[in-house]
């Protein structure tokens, strides 16, 4: 029975860091927290991800985490290079297997003449 | 008594150096010699290998022999030759392959064109077995002997094929560049038709001079025989297609352009050709007789 409460007040935590919760929810968590190592731990826990993740964006000091941003640029070029390397599979591939008829070697397919 | 001897010493001497020459110089003789192709053509089956087709083509020694397979998505045509040296020979065949490669996106079926040859030595009466359908050895193979006999002067090439699987489409051919053709001519106008003027006229030779008596009309045609174009497709010229096909030229005496070529097979078919005097000229090739 007190699982599924647990798993909702770790919804409520993540819910309360994004800032999505109103003040009665908030209040309810903090409640909550003061009471329960283990919810207090996994926001410990939550808070530190979030700040490596500001890290490694390069704003350590972010008040929320930073979104990704995709340059044009970036994105045009990283689909020119999967088109490319694409076209360049679909080639070879079709230099070693395409075209119809059998994959057979040629001289496999061909008549031969056996003396008994 | 020891006259006697040394007589019948030489006598055996030249006998057997008489012997000697002739087994040389009979092979050569291309009319004496009679070849024939022996072949079975065989299925592999569960219990025991299974005769589809049997059969023999026999002529000259210049006799080739085309032989056709066909299945839904093969099709093989092989005209064999053969070459021979003192007691073995040299067996060709130049072979055209189609094989159904798939379907091309219209739905239309997709073939693949293949052509080659394979050269063999083998001793007379030995038996050769061709896999036209591929190394892989699946499929019904050819079970092929070469068998030789002297046979006077018969020239006219023979074929005997029984199919025991009729379902299977199977050909066997002889192929013979006729030495002459048995040509017999006739002048036709309306419903009368001259007598029959039998000739026979070597490819190549000079023409010859022939009238027709048509009523009381005498017609002078200068005729020669030639043989036909070269084939224009790869498939004709690896099979022979038109070996035995020979063209009549026809020529009035005082012209030099020929009023028509008529060409066919040795095979008793009248071909037609219309004289600028309105009579029409017949003439039906056939194999010479043996001579």
């Amino acid at each position: 029975m007190t699982e599924p409460i647990h798993d909702q007040w770790l919804v409520q935590i993540d819910a309360e860091l994004d800032g999505e919760l109103s003040l009665v929810e908030r209040a309810a968590l903090a409640k909550h927290l003061a009471t329960c190592v283990h919810c207090a731990g996994a926001r410990a826990s939550q808070l530190e991800v979030r700040v490596a993740l500001a890290r490694s964006a390069g704003n350590p000091h972010a008040f929320v985490v930073p979104r990704p941003v995709i340059r044009p640029g970036t994105l045009v070029l990283w689909v020119a290079i999967a088109l490319g390397i694409g076209l360049l599979a679909g080639w070879g591939a079709h230099q070693r297997w395409g075209g119809p008829g059998s994959g057979a070697p040629l001289e496999e397919t061909r008549g031969t003449i056996v003396v008994h | 008594m020891g006259r006697s001897s040394s007589i019948n010493a030489f006598l055996i001497a030249l006998a057997t150096g008489g012997g000697a020459l002739l087994n040389f110089t009979i092979p050569m003789q291309g009319p004496g010699t009679r070849l024939t192709y022996r072949i079975r053509v065989i299925e592999p089956a569960s219990v025991a290998p299974r005769i589809l087709a049997s059969g023999a083509v026999s002529g000259p020694l210049d006799t080739d022999m085309r032989l056709t397979l066909r299945s839904d998505s093969v099709e093989v045509e092989a005209l064999f030759q053969i070459t021979p040296i003192g007691d073995t020979v040299n067996l060709g065949a130049e072979f055209f392959t189609k094989r159904r490669v798939g379907r091309s996106r219209r739905g239309l079926p997709v073939w693949e064109d293949d052509t080659y040859r394979r050269v063999v030595r083998l001793a007379w009466n030995d038996t050769a077995r061709v896999y036209p359908f591929g190394s892989s050895r699946r499929g019904a193979w050819v079970e092929l002997i070469l068998e030789r006999a002297f046979a006077g002067g018969e020239a006219r090439p023979a074929e005997e094929f029984d199919i025991v699987d009729t379902t299977r489409d199977f050909r066997l051919e002889a192929v013979v560049r006729p030495r002459r053709a048995h040509v017999v001519l006739n002048l036709v106008r309306g419903d009368t038709v001259s007598a029959p003027r039998p000739i026979d006229l070597i490819p190549e030779e000079p023409p010859r001079i022939v009238q027709l008596v048509l009523g009381r009309r005498v017609t002078t045609l200068e005729l020669s025989l030639t043989r036909p174009d070269p084939p224009r497709s790869d498939r004709e010229r690896a099979l022979a297609i038109d070996a035995d096909v020979v063209c009549l030229r026809v020529v009035p005496p005082d012209l030099s352009e020929p009023l028509g070529v008529m060409c066919g097979k040795l095979n008793n078919v009248a071909r037609q050709l219309p004289l600028p005097n309105g009579d029409t000229l017949a003439a039906t090739f056939a194999w010479p007789g043996p001579r």
